[in-house]
């Protein structure tokens, strides 16, 4: 996860089946970057907590309330979720991307956050850029021209 | 006692996966050999427990654009078999087998990538049949499936296969070279890890 706040960008490569989150306050300029792996941590004694939606969104916004950003006026952006192999007759292989989104979602909601943009799902893995400076953020990929969210 | 993780692996261990390694990707030279009518070397295999990102770029960039096949295995060893080669070792494939190559991967048609997604499930199944041999078990392969897409995303499919059991994936590869050029292919032997406590119990090394 990378926070920062005023200008730049921060950037998240090859986001496959994970689901890159952007979090931003535009009264403050303040945003973050996160990437999550999985839906859910199933061990509390397992210290990554970026890596599941659940703890990684949690903890984000724990550290971003720290920094002064306030749920309500803040914008989430999400993109990733690709099914890049289908094996036939394994119709569930691969479906990670997909089960991440949906419990991205339900966190959020969960959270009382509104999720106002997303790219995700299809096949091909995305690069996302989040420029903090005006909050918008940039999907790069394979085969298909970039797109603002 | 059984491994928990790939990185309690010791020297020992990561020698005998080593030789796997080598052994299976001797035999899946040799079938791009009789596919390509050349003579193809392999070099020393190398046996690397990375995290997602070191594995990136141990291959190359996150968003360097690659073509990958997978067949998933199942039965006495359950794992993911990957196969990872870029444009120009699809050329050398292409050229052989249709007497023309591609400029760029978003040319290919659906003949050329049929035979590409074909000529990795051969060099995947030969590397199958030796390590099947070798240790003595049964593996059932999936249909291959194949994309062409970023290296990164390509690569979270086994971290998100794993990626409750553990941080860290155990990557078997060694390169083949054809007439004393490197191609740039990546052949990745994943098993999970109870399969992979298996492999060493049965070549007797298991602590």
């Amino acid at each position: 996860m990378k926070l920062t706040r005023g200008e730049g960008r921060i950037i998240t490569y090859a986001l496959g089946s994970c689901i890159g989150i952007a979090f931003y306050d535009p009264v403050i300029r303040l945003g973050a970057l996160l990437h999550i792996m999985l839906p859910a941590r199933f061990g509390t004694d397992d210290n990554n907590v970026y890596k599941y939606a659940d703890t990684g969104i949690r903890e984000t916004i724990h550290k971003l309330t720290a920094f002064g950003m306030v749920k309500s006026r803040t914008v989430v952006k999400i993109a990733g979720g690709a099914k890049m192999f289908e094996i036939s007759g394994n119709s569930d292989f691969g479906n990670i991307g997909l089960h991440n989104r949906d419990r991205v979602r339900q966190v959020f909601a969960e959270e009382g956050m509104r999720l106002v943009a997303e790219d995700t799902g299809g096949t091909c893995a995305r690069t996302m850029v989040l420029d903090i400076a005006t909050g918008g953020v940039l999907i790069r990929t394979f085969g298909r021209a970039e797109i603002k969210l | 006692m059984k491994l928990r993780y790939y990185e309690d692996m010791n020297l020992q261990e990561l020698d005998v996966m080593k030789e796997i390694g080598s052994i299976g990707t001797g035999h899946a030279a040799t079938a791009l050999s009789m596919m390509l009518q050349k003579e193809i070397r392999i070099t020393l295999p190398e046996v690397s427990v990375l995290g997602y990102e070191e594995a990136v770029n141990r291959i190359g960039n996150p968003e360097e654009i690659v073509a990958a096949v997978l067949v998933k295995m199942g039965g006495d060893i359950d794992g993911l078999m990957l196969f990872l080669f870029d444009l120009d070792f699809a050329n050398t494939i292409l050229e052989k087998l249709m007497r023309k190559g591609c400029q760029e991967f978003s040319g290919l048609d659906e003949i050329a990538y049929s035979a590409l997604v074909e000529a990795g499930n051969i060099i995947i199944c030969s590397y199958i049949n030796a390590f099947t041999q070798f240790v003595g078990v049964d593996i059932g392969l999936s249909v291959p499936s194949a994309t062409i897409n970023m290296l990164g995303g390509i690569l979270t499919v086994p971290i998100a296969e794993y990626g409750y059991e553990t941080d860290k994936l155990m990557y078997i590869n060694a390169d083949f070279v054809m007439e004393g050029r490197m191609l740039s292919g990546w052949l990745l032997m994943l098993p999970d890890i109870r399969s992979l406590n298996d492999i060493l119990e049965r070549l007797g090394v298991a602590k």
